[in-house]
């Protein structure tokens, strides 16, 4: 395969687990569906400054990663505390458990919504994600001390949330 | 590293050997702790579990759609690079990097002119491909669809297979419209014609096997459930 298509279709794969990233980062699945187009857009764009041989993941889980802070954070500040109406979300073929899964994915992106930024980038990206500390800390270009102590207090302050709900 | 972020880098398998063995031994012996560990262990439990459906669910259409190669963000450059890889469109590539034998829906839209489409979570075929289920028989290849073989399914459903640009697969008819049971890449760098000569992808010829009641039609039994709307 060629460099073009193996950079596409190598993006095409990680798209479901890129989704799942923006999902952790974003307030409602349509800002979620919205950021994940953006840096699709963004990857192509910039597919030169991606290394062949290297992780592409890791890169474009950076590219997200610095959409979110540039625009959708902002505007989700703009759209204030506003619950949009939620989206619909394919997750099963049984309604009920799609149902059930609705809601608490919602309970929890409302949770996670809560966190300051900066601990939630990091539990999203351990916790949900599944990344180790070092390969975060190398992702997000943070000591590795910063990445523990952030998710320290990300996931202590979403599991009291998550608690009180 | 505080005590606290110890014993969260343990949770996590983040810490060194020795460490770790003190840090477990520590926790074994605090109540508290250990109650602490379980609920933070099963909250990431259920944090996986809330998250992870959103991986398995099918991409919207408009998301897989940027890496179509209609997707107008590609320059010129790129796009002549992509023509040499063959007649293989860019849903048959990123099945090809899928698993074989996986159905590729997730890489699929229900926008445009992709051959399939997503819908309640099943996957129909579209646009040419569903036309040439539709319409094709065996014998007379019309397009860039070609129809393999017609029989009943153990449902007694119509089933159809198919080859197009390289990949192959299998449709039933699902009320008025092709349900897709599975469809397969053709290996790398085998597009086209040569697949065809090559016979049906085996693992195409095992889902036939298990689909399959009785023999396939022949010529006049493909025309005749034509003409009844593969019914």
């Amino acid at each position: 395969m060629n460099q073009s298509s193996s950079f596409e279709s190598e993006l095409a794969e990680l798209l479901p687990r890129l989704r799942r990233f923006a999902h952790s980062l974003s307030r409602n699945p349509a800002d979620a569906d919205d950021l994940t187009q953006a840096t699709i857009e963004r990857a192509l764009r910039s597919r030169d400054q991606w290394q062949q041989g290297t992780r592409l993941y890791s890169w474009a889980y950076r590219i997200m990663r610095n959409l979110w802070i540039d625009t959708a954070r902002s505007t989700s500040r703009r759209a204030g505390h506003e619950a949009p109406e939620e989206e619909g979300l394919t997750v099963g073929e049984d309604p009920r458990d799609a149902m059930d899964a609705a809601v608490d994915l919602k309970r929890i992106m409302a949770a996670m919504a809560r966190l300051p930024d900066e601990q939630r980038e990091i539990v999203a990206l351990i916790l949900i994600e599944g990344f180790g500390y070092r390969e975060v800390s190398e992702m997000l270009d943070l000591p590795i001390g910063t990445v523990s102590s952030r998710l320290v207090r990300g996931r202590t302050a979403l599991l009291v949330m998550v608690g009180e709900q | 590293m505080t005590e606290e972020e110890k014993f969260f880098a343990w949770l996590d398998g983040e810490l060194e050997p020795e460490a770790a063995a003190e840090m477990e031994a520590k926790v074994a012996s605090d109540p508290g702790l250990s109650r602490m560990a379980d609920k933070h262990r099963s909250f990431g439990q259920h944090l996986r579990g809330v998250f992870g459906p959103i991986a398995d669910a099918p991409v919207p259409g408009r998301l897989s759609a940027a890496l179509r190669p209609s997707a107008e963000v590609v320059d010129l450059a790129a796009a002549k690079r992509k023509r040499s890889v063959g007649s293989l469109p860019q849903w048959a590539a990123m099945a090809a990097t899928l698993a074989v034998g996986i159905v590729v829906g997730t890489m699929l839209s229900s926008e445009g002119s992709a051959p399939v489409s997503v819908e309640g979570g099943k996957l129909y075929a579209a646009a040419s491909l569903d036309q040439a289920l539709n319409t094709q028989l065996a014998s007379a290849p019309a397009g860039d669809v070609r129809i393999g073989l017609t029989f009943r399914d153990q449902a007694g459903y119509v089933c159809r297979t198919f080859t197009q640009s390289g990949s192959s697969g299998l449709a039933c008819r699902d009320g008025d419209r092709w349900q897709m049971r599975g469809m397969f890449a053709a290996p790398e760098g085998q597009g086209g014609d040569y697949r065809m000569a090559a016979g049906m992808d085996p693992n195409l010829a095992t889902l036939v096997d298990s689909t399959i009641a009785g023999e396939p039609f022949g010529a006049t039994a493909e025309k005749a459930a034509k003409d009844k709307g593969w019914r």
